[in-house]
């Protein structure tokens, strides 16, 4: 594991405050002690940490929303407008959007990057909340303080949205120092933006050869992405006669979704491109070797797209609210109000969430308009009734003009398992223009809901 | 300066001039283009990726049931999207020209869509016992400030681009009654002023008893399991 597991949660908050002792020239040999041992050297700089952040404010109760994803997004414009009355604040340590849905259809240029690119401050102005580019260090549930690089904010309500982390344990790679190259030189594309854009490079300049790709285990994000890159990276390479095999390692028995359309786009489409081998549990990579190993075999590479599966946000985890039971470390949340369980002010919801709902942008906005209506109920001492997120995924298979299969579905609460399962589930397995216009329009709708009027 | 009293007036010309303009324009297409349904199908497949190949809407009230509703109507709320009568920013692109095509596909697909026979179930209020106080005080309402446009029974009128609103998912209604109040959706000054002078309580019990106006037979699939076989 990493060194953000070191950082305790108790840890930061002694370390702050003993620099703010520090910097403020409190006397006392306590104060002195912390500063040698807990401190150390900690640059003067350090004391900003303690202080408020200077931040726009408005008289209404404070919701601080982390997360400017489509979870986050969404969830800071419902929140005003169901009232105008909260001072709704969105933090993100990004300073811009890029979409991750649509993301493979801009791998095989069939749109431009800025159909996937927005600003954090058009959605801000046109839906009249607050945007604050800071990384989140720690959350102090007692005096309701988010402490973030900048300061910290106090909040009446928080809503966590901070999405997932990579998890490369479970791929055999442990060592951090590993980890931290194999993210830089096979990025998944899954979690930052400059993955996206090292994979595009990858694409663009592969001169033939095996280029490795994966699907992860468990409940990993958006669970057609893996398939549907596949056939994007290989429509690239059959359109530029690139002699190139694409290895598509499969950790799962067999296709997890659209099955038959999958199996039909590989057969049919790039039957001299993908090679797809399923039950392929990779148990270790080399990275300078460039080979990957599973539990029978052993596989050389010339390049790869590694998506390793993923656990909830580790921020989760560091401020103590992950679920103890959650192999991902999801969230200890009400399945049905998504707070903290015995905390109704702070909420976790998107990819974090503790529920084992669909990972992906269409779900984690169905969900948080519900979300931003529990918490304006909340605050008003009204109850929301539960309804069920939405999931709907456009797969796309064939470029020029794009051309994409769909699947929409719900779910339902077992009272007897105490789990949820699909409910009502709705494929499209057939590809064609009809689907990759949609796929087009639906990604426009959702940007044109979060960033504009 | 202009005094307040002509600037409302003239505020009011304006927003009756805007209605009269969209209201006329949904029956002047469905007039002008003789439809196709072949073509409709064809066009629909696009709006089936999310309103599904049934059109029957979702409980949850994220869809309408369009299925079985006027054309006329459908029609309008295509147009009323396209020019931001309607503020629903993820329909948008999809009745953009570039998207759904010109006013022929438009007409298609409304004609192909109206012909689909509605869901036997739909999302229902809280009140179906019609002894109920509630639900009695839902009728009341509903017959007095709903039915003259809507009809007795929910039917609607298609030339006038009055929806019908029999087998309607309730939470669907609610939330565009919302929008309508919050100004999001902006409809005949008339609707716009009935719900203005409901209460919350009064809206929740004429809703209710809308959705359970019976929907005729012969408009209904078979069973819930049907599945549209122009998609098969």
């Amino acid at each position: 594991m990493t060194d953000h597991d070191d950082i305790s949660r108790r840890r930061f908050l002694q370390l702050s405050g003993a620099t703010l002792a520090a910097a403020a020239g409190a006397p006392g040999a306590a104060a002195a002690t912390q500063t040698k041992t807990a401190v150390g050297d900690a640059p003067p700089g350090f004391a900003r940490l303690l202080r408020e952040a200077s931040l726009p404010w408005t008289s209404g109760a404070r919701v601080v929303v982390v997360g400017g994803g489509w979870s986050g997004l969404t969830i800071a414009k419902y929140l005003k407008r169901h009232n105008p009355a909260f001072d709704v604040l969105l933090i993100d340590k990004h300073p811009s959007f890029v979409s991750f849905p649509l993301s493979n259809s801009w791998l095989a240029d069939q749109i431009q990057l800025d159909f996937l690119s927005h600003s954090f401050f058009d959605a801000a102005l046109n839906h009249d909340y607050h945007f604050v580019q800071a990384t989140v260090l720690d959350v102090d549930r007692a005096t309701r303080k988010v402490y973030t690089d900048i300061g910290f904010v106090a909040y009446d309500y928080l809503v966590l949205a901070p999405g997932i982390d990579y998890d490369y344990a479970r791929i055999g790679v442990g060592d951090a120092e590993q980890q931290a190259l194999l993210f830089q030189r096979y990025p998944g594309g899954f979690v930052s933006a400059s993955e996206l854009l090292t994979i595009k490079h990858k694409i663009r300049s592969f001169r033939g050869g095996t280029f490795l790709l994966n699907v992860p285990n468990g409940d990993y994000r958006c669970t057609a992405a893996p398939y549907e890159r596949a056939c994007m990276v290989a429509a690239v390479f059959k359109k530029r006669r690139v002699r190139a095999r694409i290895l598509l390692l499969d950790m799962n028995t067999g296709i997890k979704i659209e099955k038959n359309g999958f199996h039909r786009a590989f057969d049919e489409l790039y039957k001299d491109y993908i090679e797809y081998l399923p039950s392929s549990e990779i148990s270790g990579i080399d990275l300078d070797g460039k080979r990957v190993s599973t539990e029978f075999d052993e596989y050389a590479f010339d390049d790869a797209i590694l998506y390793p599966p993923i656990r909830a946000s580790r921020l989760i985890d560091e401020i103590g609210i992950a679920n103890p039971q959650s192999p991902q470390k999801a969230a200890n949340t009400d399945p049905f109000r998504y707070h903290v369980v015995g905390d109704e002010h702070v909420y976790v919801t998107g990819d974090s969430r503790g529920q084992p709902f669909s990972k992906g942008g269409h779900t984690a906005h169905s969900e948080g308009r519900y979300v931003a209506e529990v918490i304006a109920g909340h605050a008003l001492g009204k109850d929301v009734a539960w309804r069920s997120p939405q999931t709907m995924c456009f797969s796309s298979v064939e470029i020029d003009p794009l051309q994409a299969m769909s699947i929409i579905t719900y779910y339902k609460y077992n009272t007897q398992t105490k789990l949820f399962d699909f409910d009502r589930t709705h494929m499209i397995e057939t590809w064609d223009v009809q689907g990759g216009q949609a796929s087009l329009a639906w990604a426009e709708g959702m940007y044109r809901d979060l960033f504009y009027r | 300066m202009m005094p307040d009293c002509l600037k409302r007036l003239r505020g009011l010309v304006l927003a009756f001039a805007a209605c009269n303009a969209y209201a006329i324009e949904p029956v002047k297409v469905t007039l002008e283009f003789q439809p196709d349904p072949d073509n409709g199908r064809y066009v629909f497949e696009i709006c089936a990726r999310c309103h599904l190949p049934e059109a029957w809407g979702d409980k949850e009230g994220n869809y309408p049931q369009l299925a079985g509703q006027h054309v006329n109507v459908l029609m309008k709320q295509l147009l009323d999207i396209r020019t931001g009568h309607r503020d629903n920013p993820t329909m948008l692109p999809f009745v953009q020209e570039r998207t759904i095509g010109g006013y022929q596909n438009l007409v298609d697909v409304v004609a192909y869509i109206s012909t689909l026979p509605m869901a036997p179930i739909h999302s229902q209020g809280p009140w179906p016992d019609p002894d109920s106080a509630e639900y009695r005080q839902g009728m009341r309402l509903y017959q007095a400030k709903c039915s003259g446009c809507h009809g007795a029974s929910g039917e609607g009128v298609d030339a006038a681009h009055y929806p019908r609103l029999q087998g309607q998912h309730f939470s669907y209604m609610k939330r565009q009654a919302l929008s309508v109040r919050e100004g999001l959706r902006k409809v005949d000054p008339a609707m716009t002023a009935v719900l203005d002078a409901l209460s919350d309580d009064e809206l929740e019990k004429v809703l209710s008893y809308i959705s359970y106006l019976p929907v005729p037979r012969e408009d209904l699939a078979p069973s819930a399991e049907w599945r549209n076989p122009d998609f098969q």
